[in-house]
């Protein structure tokens, strides 16, 4: 099977120093974990152009866009307390976005094969009009939206410790996209509730599954499997895009789950029962902080997908949050049934 | 028994903040109503890397104080997340907010703009009222 590489991107710019965790040498760890699977022709890598600003405008406003431009045409500066743009965060945040656009140019070229996107800034806290959580474009859901414009069905499953709620944001309402999410709740940014639940166009289509700090990989894979599985099988999805984060690792710095690189194959090996055909599974980059804990998952997740054996870490057991999985999924069952207050939820 | 009116104020210690801050305690003053100082914990604060809650909540409490607030209705809390997505959550129970109060740029960061304006989307998604503090508002003010 033939790994897709697009990218990478960020790897030297977008840099705020070595204070802050989401920095360049990020890329240089997921690159290794890349290079430890040793591969030779089953590797192709694709390089990543900007995303154009018409792919761009299917999840964020045109305003958002041009300021953004232009405040990093400025030199950029902090936005806030966490998020910081330099000059050429715009051209590197494009870059991030357009890689997945390539990659699901590559696989259907291809017909084959799974692709990876190793890219920063990271994507999925973007709203589409506010950055936020070292987030500036959504580049999960600009391929998403690139889909779907053309009536395909996408599964976004995002398994970063932290909630996606730019890209839950950005699909909420809509009908062919189904949004999973797994993460430590609370922690920022502060959304991802069970009862969060989806649009009136979309009522269920978007899955949460807050875990509690500690929470182990068994209890992540329960949480695919127990509570998103049947939706996503009766969506039944055309393609499945993964928000790929790291962070959810026992040594991340950022977080408070407990998994390890064993867990996130183990991850890999569920939503891969998720994708309907060969050629139909792209993975981006989000978080991730720890350098070791991201070039060993990275090899984990990669390898566990590639069918290559890499020996990695064995997978976790035990935590809290397996017990109240039954309860999160009676959470979500009624707040499907209550439709009319979803838009209230969603907004707090 | 109608709960008293609850104020929640936004506080990431910068002046506006502060500001903010100040015209809620006069109003609890004037009104007897609670107020729950809410400062959201961020990526960076809660890996310790970033922000400085205990000084604000000293600096939160002291503003409070001088601003004539009865101590028994202030209460200070911490709460993960995105400023925005913390004061929405305190609309919803148990909290129940009445009104929400912010300053009306934030922190020292970019300026009001679509890029980062915790006011602009609280106004436009808040099911309260929500009040905006000017920078250099003062509640000794006659």
């Amino acid at each position: 099977m033939t790994l897709i590489v697009a990218g990478p991107t960020g790897a030297s710019e977008h840099d705020g120093g070595e204070f802050h965790p989401e920095q360049p040498a990020r890329i240089f760890s997921v690159m290794n974990g890349i290079r430890a699977l040793d591969l030779e022709d089953e590797v192709v890598h694709v390089t990543a152009p900007e995303a154009e600003l018409s792919d761009l405008s299917r999840v964020h406003s045109s305003a958002y866009l041009k300021e953004l431009e232009a405040f990093c045409g400025r030199g950029g500066g902090d936005i806030d307390p966490d998020t910081y743009a330099r000059s050429d965060t715009w051209s590197a945040a494009r870059r991030a976005a357009g890689a997945g656009l390539a990659a699901i140019g590559a696989l259907e070229q291809r017909g084959e094969g799974i692709a990876f996107m190793p890219v920063r800034p990271p994507g999925h806290h973007a709203l589409p009009d506010r950055a936020m959580g070292f987030c500036f474009l959504n580049n999960v859901a600009v391929a998403a939206a690139s889909l779907t414009a053309r009536g395909e069905r996408v599964l976004i499953v995002d398994w970063d410790v932290h909630h996606g709620n730019g890209t839950q944001a950005i699909f909420w309402d809509d009908p062919d996209v189904l949004y999973v999410s797994t993460h430590q709740y609370p922690l920022f940014p502060g959304t991802g509730r069970a009862d969060e639940v989806g649009g009136p166009k979309a009522n269920g289509l978007n899955v949460n599954v807050p875990l509690p700090a500690g929470a182990t990989g068994d209890v992540v894979r329960g949480a695919l499997d127990q509570v998103a599985r049947p939706t996503i099988e009766e969506f039944a999805p055309d393609w499945v895009l993964v928000s790929c984060g790291f962070d959810a690792h026992l040594a991340d710095p950022l977080s408070e789950l407990a998994l390890s690189s064993g867990d996130f194959a183990e991850l890999a090996r569920v939503v891969n029962e998720f994708v309907p055909r060969p050629g139909r599974l792209a993975l981006f980059l989000e978080g991730g902080y720890n350098p070791a804990a991201l070039e060993t998952s990275v090899t984990a997740t990669l390898g566990a997908l590639l069918g290559i054996a890499v020996d990695p870490v064995a997978p976790t057991y035990g935590g809290p949050g397996m017990a109240g999985l039954r309860a999160t999924e009676a959470h979500r069952r009624r707040a499907i049934e209550e439709p009319d207050a979803a838009d209230l939820r969603m907004d707090a | 028994m109608v709960p008293p009116f609850c104020i929640v104020v936004g506080f990431d210690g910068s002046p506006d903040a502060q500001a903010a801050l100040a015209w809620a305690a006069r109003m609890s003053r004037e009104m007897g109503a609670r107020i729950r100082i809410v400062h959201a914990v961020g990526l960076l604060e809660h890996a310790g890397l970033g922000d400085r809650a205990t000084v604000h909540r000293e600096t939160a409490l002291e503003i409070a104080a001088l601003a004539g607030a009865e101590p028994a209705n202030v209460e200070w809390s911490m709460v993960d997340g995105d400023p925005c997505s913390a004061l929405l959550r305190m609309t919803t129970a148990p909290e129940l907010a009445d009104l929400l109060v912010v300053g009306s740029r934030g922190s020292d960061f970019h300026e009001g703009s679509l890029l980062g304006s915790t006011s602009l989307e609280l106004a436009e998604h808040s099911p309260v009222p929500v009040t905006i503090v000017p920078a250099g508002y003062r509640s000794d003010r006659p």
